[in-house]
């Protein structure tokens, strides 16, 4: 293995930690917006669970993205993360909704097209019904928490001073949930295009903790999102977390837990086999995107409220986000794969 | 770790009792305002009248010790900066309402002033309304730390109940510069009745202030 692994890897971990730079905001976006709990403390407790995830839990949907395109050639999978990060970038230079999830799977495809590879179209129309049931489901989530809180709190009559310290608590622990789900969700769009071809082997420290290659790739994966976290996210949070979050503690902790059980079922192979265990319908593990669950779960309180629930602007921006990023980055993926093929005579996939 | 949980449970309880026995002074000051100035109408600067003075007094001197550790308490216990601005907010005004009963009472005690017998049943009947604005304002603070939902109710009363004192304190106010009485006499009997109807004033926008925490705090 040499460092030109670690070259073409850069774009995988680019797109971790321009991750790690923008969905930490939708853990602990609020929490630390609002100085209810502070940057480093999110910082740390955010960077040690999303890694955490990502190593124990992210091969689930790194299989599906598998299912879709199996990259079995380093220098593709560079360029398929490549190509999703310049998706990314320009998307939100046009100021539009963007989703890493939706950038890989179109790299993938174009990575498809490119190789000659078929598209399974059963596996794909089964990531894009789970890119349009996450902000539903987190909406769906999002109601009967807002409802279930609301008649505790009724019911209850907590002190104030009291129930701010339960959601204080809360919002860390909720916060270290949706890390580790968001770890676990994400590392695949991260890391996943690079399974089948990366060089690295397991690791085993006296038996305490054992590795297998994929999970040092996805260790490796999870530290950039890390990093993403520690040195990017709080401008992140300074300019962009308020403006889609500005509610009230208890309703940022609704939003938080909605969105991390929604990362968490997407992913969570556990909750895949118990399900199926019970004869219940399997769920997709399916990267999806945590700022789609969040908008979905704000939506879902807000009809809840009996207010205008659904901003039908949004869901439109979203729509087009859902068919414009994966044909953009499908598209910028065949081209920079010729490039890379015919101009630097790299091996972009093998037969 | 287990004591640490502890330490903040019983912090949290402490700041709580606060908060609560905060309450209970505005809750007693407002009782003793009453019926001072029913002895100070009977009985002017009498031993009885500077006692309940002195009392209201003692309060204040408490209210102030008190509004003092929460605050303290607010910035020492890590609270939600917004639940804790709010928090610190309310107990000010409630404060300004306490200082403002004492200030009255000390007027009557220093100014001793002649009121004829005829406004006697009126001015008495304008501080229990202040009172019962105050008590309603204190009812709906309380609420807000355990009831949301009463705080509109109370304070549907306390608007209530304000516009009542204002109706009552222009009438007096109108008898008044109706009277014989001399110049002097009556502006001194008008600046009294201005000050005793301005406490539910500040009781009224204690509410509106309040409300406007109810509104952030919703779920």
């Amino acid at each position: 293995m040499g460092y030109s692994f670690f070259f073409f890897l850069s774009s995988g971990l680019f797109l971790g930690w321009s991750l790690g730079a923008s969905d930490a905001s939708n853990v602990f976006g609020t929490a630390v917006g609002t100085k209810m709990i502070r940057f480093r403390t999110a910082a740390i407790t955010a960077s040690v669970f999303v890694i955490i995830g990502a190593v124990y839990a992210g091969s689930g949907t790194s299989k599906t993205l598998g299912e879709l395109g199996s990259i079995n050639a380093l220098a593709g999978a560079f360029m398929v993360a490549f190509a999703s990060a310049l998706t990314i970038f320009l998307m939100v230079k046009a100021s539009l909704p963007v989703s890493t999830s939706h950038a890989i799977v179109g790299g993938i495809i174009g990575w498809n097209i490119y190789s000659g590879k078929p598209t399974d179209v059963a596996v794909f129309s089964k990531i894009v019904s789970t890119w349009i049931l996450c902000p539903i489901l987190a909406g769906i989530i999002a109601v009967i928490l807002y409802l279930i809180i609301k008649l505790v709190l009724r019911k209850s009559k907590i002190h104030l001073i009291a129930l701010d310290y339960y959601t204080r608590t809360g919002l860390i622990l909720a916060g270290a949930f949706g890390a580790y789900a968001l770890g676990a969700n994400n590392i695949a769009n991260v890391m996943g295009v690079f399974v089948d071809s990366s060089p690295l082997h397991g690791f085993n420290w006296k038996n305490i903790i054992e590795l297998n290659s994929t999970q040092v790739l996805f260790l490796i994966g999870g530290i950039s999102i890390a990093l993403g976290i520690i040195t990017y996210s709080q401008k992140v949070i300074k300019t962009v977390g308020n403006d889609l979050m500005a509610m009230s503690p208890i309703i940022a902790l609704i939003v938080v837990i909605a969105q991390a059980l929604v990362l968490f079922i997407f992913s969570s192979t556990d909750l895949r086999d118990f399900l199926v265990s019970l004869s219940l319908p399997e769920i997709p593990l399916v990267p999806v995107s945590s700022t789609q669950a969040v908008i979905g779960a704000i939506m879902g309180i807000g009809i809840a409220k009996g207010g205008k629930g659904i901003k039908w602007s949004v869901v439109g921006r979203i729509a087009i986000g859902w068919v414009l990023t994966p044909t953009f980055a499908a598209l910028s993926c065949f081209i920079l794969l010729f490039f890379l093929e015919n101009v630097f005579n790299q091996v972009v996939f093998l037969p | 770790m287990f004591d640490i949980k502890l330490s903040i449970f019983s912090k949290n309880k402490s700041l709580e009792k606060k908060i609560d026995l905060f309450h209970d002074k505005l809750i007693d000051v407002t009782m003793i305002f009453k019926k001072a100035i029913k002895i100070f109408l009977t009985e002017k600067r009498s031993e009885d009248y500077k006692k309940l003075s002195k009392q209201i007094k003692q309060i204040e001197h408490d209210a102030d010790i008190l509004r003092r550790e929460i605050e303290n308490d607010l910035y020492t216990k890590n609270l939600i900066p917004d639940l804790r601005g709010d928090v610190l907010q309310l107990v000010e005004n409630l404060d300004r309402v306490v200082n403002r009963f004492d200030e009255v009472t000390y007027k009557f005690y220093i100014e001793q002033p002649d009121i004829p017998s005829e406004y006697h049943i009126r001015l008495s009947e304008l501080c229990s309304q202040v009172s019962e604005c105050v008590e309603n304002m204190v009812i709906a603070s309380r609420s807000f730390f355990r009831n949301t939902s009463a705080v509109r109710d109370y304070a549907q009363k306390v608007y209530f109940i304000e516009n009542e004192t204002d109706i009552s304190s222009g009438k007096l106010k109108e008898a008044l510069f109706d009277s014989p009485l001399a110049l002097a006499n009556k502006l001194q009997i008008n600046a009294l009745v201005s000050a005793v109807a301005d406490i539910a004033d500040i009781a009224e926008d204690c509410i509106d202030e309040l409300l406007i925490f109810v509104i952030k705090r919703d779920v």
